[in-house]
């Protein structure tokens, strides 16, 4: 079972746009409550499997979707 | 009912407006933007695709630069307090609405900014070179402009005003109350600073929705502050859109219907519906001037203006005939000032106003012409000389 990541991302606006591109490329994923030990965000956060980070990453970058790096 | 008010709200809305808040109110029900189940998720979606949609309509590359608000007055409020400082000065149209006067003349007041004003001529029209005269001897921050007046229905040639503020160092912010949905507003190609709009005009969302574009490099500062449900470990106001100008509670219910009016506006398309609208101003205009002791205001030239007619009744007191229309003829129409009283200055209305006919994309042929078998009636009878 490879690890799982997660992703905080600056706005709510940006974890639903991330989510539509995450989608849209058939990356699975899912939406969960920002774990407490990695922030006190009071928002969502994305989970998916450490493989397809990269892509993922590489699909904000794309469609400007602003993601805590500093948390990653 | 005849309604012939629609430049002060839109009525009916499109029945998707009601299902989608409908489907809102029953079935989703959360907060935006503060959870993660999946109530929550939908309804961060449901304001997400609201933004989608309006940075669709106004061709906005980045819909998180829209910024949701209860109308275009809050929009404007914004823009104008937050991003002016002391000593800096602004230019403004004689055809202004209040929302946007008033909180430039408080500032005025206190002594932070110094106003210039562009008259515009008997039937509401500005000539953009008088904003380039001023421009050229004066350091001016912000250059406000109403795209079309709701006195007159005159439209201003935004994208020209723009080229010149921008020529001389100058940002511009257009208020769209009039213009959004009913004629094209392109905030990429008019190279528009700030764009402040309301929601539930011709936009065909409900009461309490309105939002501001602004565009990135422009340095602006929220009115309130607050909860956001991002940087919640910090004291501070995040600094990042749409987060920093959206605390507390949104209007989730509002932006569902909001959403489904946008879709509704986009899908049978600007253009037909000005199309529309123009037809029955067209014909309205062009059959109330044959109207004995009609006076119409406002340009001549159909592409000058949208469907907002203001006119007068000789011997009968706006008031007097906008009570006449809904007690006899069953036509609601608004009367007076509509709060913008430099432009009735300006035409030549005041302290009287007018009576204003705003023609919407659900009115048609028939009630115009029920509208001018009324002014006819009106103009005859004796009683208009209360």
């Amino acid at each position: 079972m490879p690890q799982a990541v997660v992703i905080v991302f600056k706005s709510t606006h940006d974890v639903i746009k991330a989510k539509n591109e995450l989608a849209k490329a058939c990356i699975a994923h899912e939406l969960i409550p920002t774990p407490k030990e990695i922030s006190a965000e009071c928002g969502m956060s994305l989970r998916l499997e450490e493989p397809l980070l990269s892509k993922a990453l590489d699909l904000f970058q794309t469609a400007g979707v602003r993601y805590r790096d500093d948390l990653l | 009912m005849i309604y012939f008010d629609h430049a002060a709200t839109s009525f009916p809305k499109p029945k998707e407006v009601f299902e989608a808040m409908a489907d809102y109110f029953f079935n989703i029900g959360a907060n935006n933007g503060r959870s993660g189940y999946r109530m929550a998720i939908k309804a961060s979606e449901l304001v997400f695709n609201t933004r989608e949609l309006l940075a669709r309509l106004f061709q906005i590359k980045d819909s998180a630069r829209i910024i949701f608000t209860k109308n275009v007055t809050e929009s404007l409020n914004i823009a104008i307090n937050g991003f002016l400082e002391k000593g800096d000065q602004v230019v403004t149209t004689s055809m202004e609405h209040n929302s946007v006067m008033r909180p430039l003349r408080y500032l005025e007041q206190r002594g932070q900014i110094k106003i210039f004003t562009v008259q515009a001529n008997r039937e509401g029209l500005v000539d953009p070179e008088a904003f380039a005269d001023i421009l050229k001897k004066e350091k001016i921050k912000l250059v406000v402009v109403n795209h079309a007046s709701n006195v007159t229905g005159s439209i201003v040639p935004l994208e020209v005003i723009a080229e010149i503020a921008h020529r001389h160092g100058s940002r511009i912010l257009a208020d769209a109350a009039q213009t959004a949905g009913a004629y094209p507003v392109d905030a990429a190609s008019g190279d528009i600073d700030m764009l402040a709009f309301t929601g539930h005009k011709s936009l065909l969302g409900p009461q309490g929705t309105g939002g501001l574009y602004v565009r990135e490099g422009i340095e602006l500062l929220p009115l309130i502050r607050g909860g956001t449900g991002s940087n919640s470990e910090k004291e501070i106001q995040p600094d990042f859109f749409p987060d920093q100008f959206e605390s507390g509670t949104l209007n989730v219910i509002g932006l569902a219907g909001l959403g489904a009016g946008v879709k509704y506006v986009l899908e049978k398309g600007v253009s037909n519906i000005r199309r529309q609208e123009m037809k029955l101003t067209e014909m309205f205009i062009k059959e109330a001037a044959k109207i004995e002791g009609v006076e119409l205001f406002g340009p001549g030239g159909m592409d000058q203006r949208v469907s907002v007619v203001s006119f007068n009744i000789s011997r009968c007191a706006p008031s007097t005939a906008a009570y006449l229309l809904d007690k006899h003829f069953d036509i609601a129409c608004r009367s007076g000032l509509h709060c913008a009283p430099s432009a009735h200055s300006t035409i030549g209305t005041l302290p009287q106003g007018t009576v204003r006919f705003a023609f919407g994309c659900f009115n048609n042929a028939a009630e115009v012409e029920k509208g001018l078998t009324a002014l006819a009636e009106i103009s005859r009878k004796e009683y208009c000389k209360e």
